[in-house]
């Protein structure tokens, strides 16, 4: 492996990012060899701390050259390996990153370094009356570039849209080391929506290192109202009725018996002891938000709600939020080992789809917990286990990968915002044909021609997933019969 | 001259038959194809990559002229795929094919109380797949975003004639690229949109809609700021110039208990205004009315609040044309110019170097007769990406060659 780093390159590295911004002592590597997703670790090469725009740019033209893969990585708290160093890759991190440009209130915009902290955006705005809406349950921790990489959403992106909705203008260095601005601090930029492509995008189309994000007014009032059931159907079906009544809460969180009582041991929200939780929080004008919230209420109570509280005052709010936020590190509370899921399903299908779940996971021996954003149907299933236990591993594994393809099945996705990355990689084909994912390709192609960017990542590859066994595309006759082609 | 069709265009109605329509007498170097599913499309594309013709995508037919673009050998007509494929309504979501007249989509979703939340351009004539090539969008965007916001999903045919399935039919969903976004802008350059996924939002139910009257713009930016900064349930806000009036229009949708018209009014008192009410449809007629054929139409873009000290400027700048806009308090415009061609040229010029305006860009949707200026300025660093796009997609420039490169 060192032989690809030679003692000229090292060198080379270390004048563009300083002694401080280089590691290739092993120890130290060894913090790099995985993100949140610990199943899976490979070591990097070296690890870079760039400071600046210019020597991100300076890295990757070295790259380039050299042709040597490289990941960035933000807060490394990423659920689905996106972060995991290729085999003989440099790691970039954009740590160091971690300015706030300049805030911009009367234009609605903020502009951050990708190594700024979620929640410190907010907090740079919030005095002034404003937040930023997108918050993974990791806000405390994760950073803008994660977010961006991975198009993070969060509990609030029910009523708020994805990071992709509140990005503006992004300054990314390309694989090949040019510089380009994606966007405007305007709207409608001309030609191709070249930030909207690269959002979500997972590291492999380029380093973003400056990004404008737009910034929302705080609503006049914020009302969040918790409703015990004594099963998830009835709570799922209440989500379904506020929907249909036209209402569009901020957020709708659902969380079952065992993740309830695994976020109460962490720190105690103090929540119903239930077999299904219902959280709904709603914002904007105070009158409105206390008419919706009485139908709301009439609606759970409908559904046999046997009790709802509300949480109106900023402190019993934020303990309620901490409870759903820390979910899933509570797993660890529940057992050893785990894996969070993140299936998409159609909101309606909630209730069969959750069945069908609890009759794998019982099929399987394995325990899993429940915590979803019910309102635009994000399953977040915890598979627990143990690794002690030889073969588990492999079978929870299997169950969570199985529990996607029930979502693709529903008619929904693998991944709602935690990425494909390493995980789910293989899991690409339940939802895309060859022709889509190649059509994904000739996107990676025009910006990457090198495959030097987050290789490995997003797509299924022969050596890593075998021959392709599965497919939603079935050929039409007109391409049986040869009148037209797929390629 | 005799009437003797060029080669390919037997050959194309021997290999797709009924899909193809001679375009007239007057024209005997094209045809017109009418497929009716998306396969169809793939066969006509397929036709296309093999002999190199040039293909343009058409749905309404009203935005054709946004960018340059040549004469093409195939019109793609997309018409006949005008179905609402599927409205699940409790799921919020829908898709429907990409002919479909945008009225009619959204009359199919209102018998459920729901809507595509987005007004674009002649709503009547316009379809789903043309205002996702050209990003239309509107006034509500003020309060939903524009259509990267709202297109979930996608069914495309590549220029080779590969059919894609882009995106999904769930609202979240980071599953690889984006392709709906990259899609949604492009001009019919990348591919043929043939069938959109959307999600859905409830129909307004107490959209209140207000004017103000000024006798200058200028008048305007200091309300504009504060209602943006309030907490006013804001579905429209926007400002609309012409020679014989300046004004502000405020749609507001808030249950009525909640007062939000007598904030909105005490505001608009404390500038000395007088708000008064007004109809809904004033954004369309305003708008659509800066389309009259010899006018130029440009698309601007400025920072929110300089959106009144852009229009200040604008009418300052050149008092020979004749200016009228209607601009959004996000910092979108609309300008109709119309008198001499060489003096609108200079003054798009000169609105494309100017510095004051921070993140400026000024598009030409619509060229008045013998105006001459690229449509677009596309921003120097991504060209390179752009092109590279292009030509991942379409190798051959068969697709709408013209309209974003030369």
């Amino acid at each position: 492996m060192a032989s690809l780093l030679t003692l000229a390159l090292i060198s080379e590295l270390r004048g563009i990012v300083g002694e401080r911004g280089l590691i290739t002592a092993a120890n130290q590597l060894q913090t790099y060899e995985c993100d949140g997703l610990t199943a899976f670790r490979i070591p990097p090469l070296a690890v870079l701390l760039p400071e600046s725009t210019k020597q991100v740019q300076g890295i990757l033209r070295i790259c380039d050259r050299e042709r040597i893969p490289f990941v960035g990585r933000g807060a490394g708290t990423g659920l689905s390996g996106g972060a995991l160093p290729s085999e003989n890759s440099l790691v970039i991190s954009l740590a160091r990153m971690n300015r706030i440009l300049n805030i911009d209130i009367p234009n609605q915009q903020i502009t951050v370094q990708p190594g700024v902290i979620n929640a410190n955006v907010t907090a740079a705005v919030s005095p002034q009356g404003y937040f930023y809406a997108p918050d993974p349950s990791s806000q405390t921790v994760c950073s803008i570039g994660g977010n961006i990489a991975e198009n993070a959403g969060g509990a609030h992106c029910l009523k708020y849209g994805f990071t992709v909705t509140h990005i503006l203008e992004l300054t990314v260095v390309l694989p090949n080391g040019d510089i380009a601005t994606f966007g405007s601090k305007t709207l409608d930029t001309p030609g191709y929506d070249l930030s909207g492509v690269f959002v979500g995008s997972e590291g492999t189309l380029g380093i973003a290192t400056e990004a404008t994000l737009r910034i929302v007014r705080k609503p006049e009032t914020i009302q969040v109202i918790l409703a015990a059931f004594d099963t998830i159907s009835s709570a799922a079906q209440s989500v379904s009725d506020v929907i249909a009544s036209g209402l569009l809460p901020a957020a709708m969180e659902i969380m079952d018996r065992l993740s309830i009582e695994a976020a109460e041991i962490s720190v105690h929200p103090n929540y119903p002891s239930c077999e299904a939780l219902l959280l709904i929080e709603l914002d904007g004008p105070e009158v409105e938000v206390n008419l919706q919230m009485t139908s709301v209420i009439e609606i759970c109570k409908k559904n046999a709600a046997w009790e709802t509280r509300l949480a109106v005052d900023e402190k019993a709010r934020f303990l309620v939020w901490k409870g759903r936020k820390a979910a899933f590190a509570a797993a660890g509370r529940l057992s050893p080992n785990y894996i969070v899921q993140d299936g998409v399903i159609p909101r309606t299908s909630l209730p069969t789809v959750l069945q069908q779940l609890n009759a794998m996971a019982a099929k399987e021996g394995l325990r899993v917990t429940n915590v979803f954003h019910a309102g635009d149907g994000n399953l977040h299933p915890i598979v627990l286990y143990d690794r002690d236990n030889p073969g588990e591993e492999e079978r929870a594994i299997d169950l969570s990968l199985r529990i996607l393809e029930v979502c693709v099945q529903a008619g929904g996705s693998i991944t709602g915002e935690h990425g494909v990355g390493r995980e789910k990689q293989c899991s690409m084909s339940y939802m895309f044909a060859d022709p889509d994912l190649e059509t994904m390709q000739r996107v990676r192609r025009a910006f990457d021609p090198l495959n030097l960017a987050n290789p490995e990542k997003i797509f299924p590859t022969p050596r890593l997933c075998g021959e392709r066994s599965r497919g939603a595309y079935a050929p039409h006759p007109i391409e049986t019969s040869g009148i037209a082609e797929v390629f | 001259m005799p009437l003797c069709p060029t080669a390919w265009i037997s050959e194309a109605a021997d290999e797709l038959g009924e899909i193809i329509s001679p375009l007239g007498p007057e024209n005997q170097e094209a045809i017109v194809a009418s497929p009716s599913d998306t396969a169809q499309v793939a066969a006509v594309l397929s036709f296309a990559k093999k002999r190199k013709l040039t293909v343009n995508p058409a749905g309404g037919g009203t935005k054709q002229q946004w960018g340059r673009g040549g004469v093409p050998q195939i019109y793609l007509s997309l018409a006949r795929l005008n179905r609402v494929i599927e409205h699940p309504w409790q799921d919020l979501t829908c898709s429907v094919q990409a002919g479909c007249i945008w009225t009619n989509l959204q009359r199919v979703l209102a018998i459920q109380g729901q809507f595509v939340a987005l007004d674009p351009l002649f709503p009547k004539r316009a379809t789903v797949g043309g205002i996702l090539a050209a990003n239309d969008s509107g006034t509500l965007r003020h309060r939903y975003g524009s259509l990267r916001d709202l297109v979930i999903g996608m069914t495309l045919v590549l220029a080779d004639g590969t059919i894609v399935k882009a995106g999904g039919k769930v609202v979240k969903n980071v599953a690889g690229y984006d392709l709906p976004k990259l899609l949604t802008g492009s001009l019919g350059t990348l591919a043929v949109i043939t069938q959109a996924n959307f999600r859905l939002h409830s129909l307004p139910r107490y959209t209140q809609v207000f004017m103000v009257a000024a006798p200058h713009v200028l008048r305007f930016q200091a309300l504009l700021n504060e209602i943006r900064a309030s907490h006013l349930i804001t579905q429209a806000l926007y400002v609309s110039v012409s020679e014989q009036q300046t004004q502000l229009t405020i749609a507001l949708d808030a249950h009525p208990e909640a007062h939000q018209d007598a904030i909105l009014r005490d505001m608009i008192q404390r500038e000395g205004l007088v708000l008064e009410e007004a109809s809904a449809d004033g954004w369309a007629v305003l708008r659509e009315a800066l389309f009259v054929p010899e006018a130029t139409v440009l698309r601007i873009s400025t920072l929110p609040i300089q959106v009144c000290q852009f229009l200040d400027y604008l009418q300052r700048t050149n008092q020979r044309i004749d200016i009228r806009s209607v601009s959004l308090a996000i910092g979108l415009h609309w300008v109709a110019m119309r008198g001499s061609a060489e003096k609108i040229r200079e003054l798009v010029c000169e609105l494309r170097s100017n510095r004051d305006y921070r993140g400026l860009t000024v598009s030409v949707l619509q060229a008045g007769s013998g105006v001459e200026i690229e449509a677009f300025d596309l921003p120097d660093s991504t060209l390179d990406v752009m092109r590279a796009i292009k030509a991942q997609f379409d190798a051959d420039n068969i697709l709408n060659p013209g309209k974003y490169f030369s």
